[in-house]
């Protein structure tokens, strides 16, 4: 059977530094070592292009290379027969491979002079393994197709989208020994994405946001492909105490929810969640150490993510709905009355002085608080609000139910004096500790 | 025909510590050959350096410096990213003699040494030069270009040298 470079994958993580042979056309050959090396897919590879040496000017003029990679683990090395095909200095392949080096250039001191400035693509002609004593290979942390399959299994029974994303970073806990890790949606309109849920962080972070194309997240959200960086690096890195520069609303500076995550993040990979062509929200994971997810790591998570994709569409969908449940009089709360006041020109609504939630959910929540004090109504169903002309959704399939999970998460992490309990498919109430009261802002 | 070496002492000093090396070589469709090096040797005056490898992992590479004689072997040092690249024209297999292998012996404990102050398993690096003895082969070539090759600016300047 022949060798596929998809089996040598763990000799492109950039451990050590492959070599790269060239020649020009008087055959006077030349050497030079790579920071990094890219598995394209099992006929190509991708290495970096970052300064116009002797490597680049030689495969101008002579296509073929030789690259030799070894492996961290077994010490096996390997020799790749290249032929150059073309530069990508945008794109997918582009931004990972931008990722990856500032992780690698960071983790090596060289973060001022490691500048990516194209993706030189090669077809692998052959592949060969150099004679020579070879370790055996240490086991793997686990099967991850049969995690994979474990984790497809957990999923599919999800009835609704908070089931649904609780039950895969359960999944990314349990079958994958990933222990922090977020799920975000992306908000088409907004070019935003926002956070939904997260797993090992001391705050949920539920309500934070991360425009399209900031850091890994929204990197990976707008080229719609996976972003794994395997070493610290700070050019990728979220400030923790972002400001939201919203215009409007008094408290504008105090609209922002910190992104959770770790203060030292050593490994991080962001998987966008895709279904068929429309991009849902993106999963993200990280480790405090280096190196600590791989390629097949990579494959794992994006399977997943293409399955959940499919699932949160389907459950958006699917929108089944319980008769409405006997009228039970709202409980009528003793004590202060808690002066809600929702700012229309951004949605933004406070309880008191607390900022709660913003945009399409600040809308929901305003509309809830009143008709719950004008109508004394406790008691909603998922398809009122989607057609209520108070509320802009930003487009009909555009999804209630990922609001309305966004505000119930956000209310409960305040301990607010209101929760909303659902009370069958579709179907919802909110629970009062405290009288509201509508406020003027 | 050179007659003024290409680098200094302190080049030469670099070149024979335990740093990593690697030589390529060009065959005759242009396709380029390489090998891992275990070692390196330079002559007192500075004007023939003797680069070691194994027969077995160079086959290729020794075929081609034995029809063009063309070799190119470059320098690193890992935890400093120094790096320089020699070439020559005139390459030409030997024998390895007895202080070959001595220099095969210390630059494979030296190099363990230098990478693993850099967190490499030494058992690991130690396994790519557990090559037999007898595997070990010698190319002898005169220098006649020199380049700094250290990522930045500089790289691919020529060497400067100081006498």
């Amino acid at each position: 059977m022949t060798l596929k470079i998809d089996a040598i994958r763990a000799c492109f993580e950039g451990v050590i530094p492959g070599t790269m042979a060239t020649a020009d056309l008087d055959g006077t050959p030349n050497i030079s070592y790579l920071s990094q090396v890219q598995y394209v897919d099992s006929e190509h590879v991708a290495l970096t292009y970052q300064f116009f040496n002797k490597t680049r000017q030689n495969l101008l003029v002579n296509p073929h290379a030789l690259l030799t990679v070894i492996d961290p683990f077994t010490a096996a090395q390997y020799r790749l027969r290249l032929q150059f095909l073309r530069t990508e200095t945008s794109g997918p392949l582009f931004e990972s491979m931008k990722a990856k080096l500032a992780g690698i250039a960071s983790h090596v001191g060289m973060s001022h002079v490691f500048q990516l400035r194209g993706a030189d693509v090669f077809r692998v002609n052959a592949l060969e393994q150099v004679p020579g004593r070879t370790l055996p290979a240490p086991p793997p942390r686990r099967n991850l197709l049969s995690a994979l399959r474990s984790a497809s299994d957990r999923i599919r029974p999800a009835g609704d989208l908070g089931q649904l994303l609780g039950a895969a970073l359960d999944c990314l806990a349990t079958e994958f020994d990933i222990g922090h890790a977020m799920a975000l949606l992306y908000d088409d309109a907004g070019q935003r994405l926002y956070t939904l849920a997260s797993r090992g962080y001391a705050d949920s972070g539920v309500g934070s946001e991360i425009a399209l194309g900031d850091g890994v997240i929204g990197v990976a959200a707008r080229e719609r492909t996976p972003i794994r960086i395997s070493h610290m690096t700070s050019e990728y890195a979220y400030g923790r105490a972002i400001r939201d520069s919203a215009a409007g609303g008094p408290g504008a500076l105090e609209l922002a929810i910190p992104l959770p995550g770790l203060a030292e993040s050593r490994s991080q990979m962001a998987v966008p969640m895709i279904a068929g062509a429309r991009l849902v929200g993106v999963l993200y994971v990280e480790s405090p150490h280096d190196l600590r997810f791989s390629y097949d790591d990579e494959d794992a998570l994006v399977a997943l993510a293409a399955q959940l994709a499919l699932a949160i569409r389907l459950v958006q969908a699917d929108a089944v709905e319980d008769a409405p449940a006997a009228d039970s009089a709202p409980a009528q709360p003793a004590g202060e009355p808690v002066a809600v006041r929702h700012y229309p020109e951004n949605d933004s609504v406070f309880l008191d002085d607390d900022y709660l939630i913003k945009g399409v959910a600040g809308s929901i929540f305003s509309v809830l608080v009143h008709d719950c004090v004008e109508k004394g109504r406790t008691e909603f169903s998922n398809r009122e609000l989607r057609l209520d002309p108070r509320i802009r959704l930003p487009d009909i399939s555009d999804n209630l139910d990922a609001r309305l999970l966004l505000l119930s998460r956000r209310l409960a992490d305040r301990s607010a004096c209101v929760r909303i309990e659902k009370t069958g498919r579709g179907r919802f109430k909110l629970c009062l500790a405290r009288p509201l009261r509508l406020a003027d802002p | 025909m050179t007659t003024a070496p290409l680098f200094d002492c302190d080049h030469a000093a670099f070149m024979q510590s335990g740093i990593s090396l690697h030589a390529a070589s060009c065959g005759e469709d242009k396709l380029p050959s390489a090998a891992r090096a275990l070692g390196c040797r330079i002559s007192d005056d500075r004007l023939n350096v003797r680069v070691l490898v194994s027969k077995t992992q160079a086959a290729q590479l020794l075929a081609d410096v034995g029809r063009s004689g063309a070799l190119a072997v470059v320098f690193s040092r890992p935890s400093t990213h120094r790096t320089l690249q020699l070439k020559g024209r005139d390459a030409v297999c030997v024998a390895a003699d007895a202080d070959d292998l001595r220099v095969a012996a210390r630059y494979r404990e030296a190099f363990v040494a230098e990478t693993s102050a850099l967190g490499h398993p030494a058992h690991l690096i130690d396994t790519i030069f557990d090559i037999p003895q007898d595997d070990i082969v010698v190319l002898s070539f005169t220098p006649d270009a020199a380049f700094s090759q250290t990522p930045g600016p500089q790289a691919g300047q020529t060497l400067q040298a100081q006498s």
